[in-house]
């Protein structure tokens, strides 16, 4: 079944624009842990300059070399990252799952129900889905 | 019989088979998800909610069949996203049903009419249409009119092709038991081999309290619902899975039961928490902290009572004591004697 209702992110505030300069191990792996519980892309910048945006979407914190697993948003392959790496975190991307929740839909009105379901279908539309 | 004595065989020689071999943990449906897009956007749907470029990876279709050889299951799900979107799905569905997996395409069916010629009715596939209620609790669900009737004229030309097809419902406390009854009516009469019913999983970070009031209401909810069982209707999943959404049978969590692959990997530890992946389902198995999970052992999972968790405890109970196999035949035989 496709229906989980798992994200109910009403009620708390969303990451969406924060950025993250880590002073400590435990501040850096603390942010790791909100990007990966995060709906949007983040972008990192790591200390050979470089800077990457993209999904973090796995962490191995324990061992002696944490390190995440992370889908640039222009690869089609994940990169393996260490935590040593990583400068900052910017929650740069759209948080996907921000209001998405069963409770605000049904809270919301007829009319705001409608809008947002034609949009959704002329996006599916517009990309070959229907 | 909602199951045919095939698919049952094989279930069953396949859980006794590992029972007797004394393995601990084993899985029996494989949750393959080949893609995340979808072309609805039920609310709360926590599935979908991804950036675009993880929206368009695929799972290739040798990907797909290297998940299922190496997994064992005897099941395979195939959930998304929307599968029919995947442009290789014939290919997939093609390759596993060579290797002798129940597959089960999870489709909101409306591209199902325009794909089915992709597709040859076998005894090992079955379309699960979703389908969470009568017209209007189901487009309300799904957060689209006319997607109900869109499904129904689907599901009929599926079934005239001579493909198996079941429907997957998932309720919430705000369903009305008659309703749904009358749904179920609805499903029979057009002709489906038979129903999959679950609670929905809805996770807050609420104190406890309200945890055991959630899952008691999903007792009486679904109490209400299957009490009284008409003899049309036919649930293509363990009647004592049933017996313990009304409350009649208590289970543990059985997460690695319906083990989940996604564009990510093999998903820790279940269909619905997502706490990391790991890249071998060998991985899966040994490296999960297998114990951290489950009722009582975890917030998350304290209101859980979800078909990926526990339908695998019930199928355990039918073929590890003796009054699970006991009860199991007898609604077996007998499915209005609940």
């Amino acid at each position: 079944m496709t229906d989980t209702k798992s994200h109910d992110t009403d009620g708390s505030i969303s990451l969406e624009g924060r950025v993250f300069r880590p002073a400590s191990a435990a501040e850096l792996a603390e942010a790791v842990e909100l990007a990966f519980d995060y709906r949007g892309d983040v972008t990192l910048g790591l200390a050979s300059g470089e800077i990457i945006a993209g999904y973090l979407f796995n962490r191995h914190a324990k061992g002696e070399c944490p390190s995440i697993e992370f889908f640039p948003e222009d690869a089609a392959t994940p990169r393996t990252i260490v935590y040593s790496a990583i400068l900052s975190i910017a929650f740069t991307g759209e948080d996907t799952a921000n209001g998405k929740s069963w409770e605000s839909w049904a809270s919301k009105k007829e009319s705001e129900r409608r809008a947002e379901a034609q949009k959704v279908e002329e996006e599916a539309r517009s990309r070959g889905l229907l | 019989m909602a199951v045919p004595v095939s698919q049952m065989y094989s279930v069953a020689s396949y859980v006794l088979s590992n029972k007797l071999r004394g393995v601990k943990r084993y899985p029996l449906v494989l949750m393959l998800e080949p893609l995340f897009r979808c072309n609805l956007a039920c609310a709360g749907c926590g599935k979908i909610q991804y950036p675009d470029h993880i929206l368009d990876k695929r799972l290739t279709p040798e990907q797909c069949w290297a998940a299922a050889d190496e997994c064992g299951a005897p099941i395979v799900a195939i959930p998304g996203g929307e599968p029919l979107i995947h442009p290789e799905i014939g290919r997939i569905v093609e390759g596993l049903v060579a290797q002798k997996r129940y597959l089960y395409v999870c489709t909101n069916a409306i591209l199902l009419e325009r794909k089915l010629k992709e597709f040859t009715p076998s005894k090992y596939l079955t379309f699960s249409v979703h389908m969470d209620g009568l017209k209007n609790e189901h487009d309300m669900a799904v957060c689209r009119d006319g997607v109900y009737e869109i499904a129904v004229k689907a599901i009929k030309e599926a079934l005239k092709l001579g493909h198996r097809v079941t429907t997957n419902t998932t309720l919430f406390d705000d369903a009305n038991p008659d309703r749904v009854r009358q749904f179920f009516d609805e499903m029979m009469d057009l002709g489906v081999e038979g129903m999959m019913i679950s609670p929905g999983y809805s996770y807050h970070k609420a104190p406890d309290q309200q945890h055991f009031l959630k899952k008691a209401r999903t007792k009486d909810l679904f109490s209400k619902i299957l009490s009284r069982p008409k003899g049309s209707w036919k649930f293509n999943q363990s009647p004592l899975f049933l017996d313990f959404l009304m409350g009649k049978r208590e289970y543990q969590c059985t997460p690695w039961g319906n083990p989940t692959y996604n564009v990510f990997g093999w998903q820790r530890p279940c269909y619905l928490l997502q706490e990391g992946y790991a890249t071998t389902f060998r991985e899966l198995l040994e490296t999960t902290e297998w114990q951290d999970y489950g009722t009582s052992k975890n917030e998350k999972c304290a209101e859980c009572m979800v078909h990926c968790g526990y339908e695998a405890s019930a199928v355990s109970d039918t073929f590890g004591t003796v009054s699970g196999f006991a009860r199991t035949a007898k609604l077996t035989m007998v499915p209005t004697s609940r």
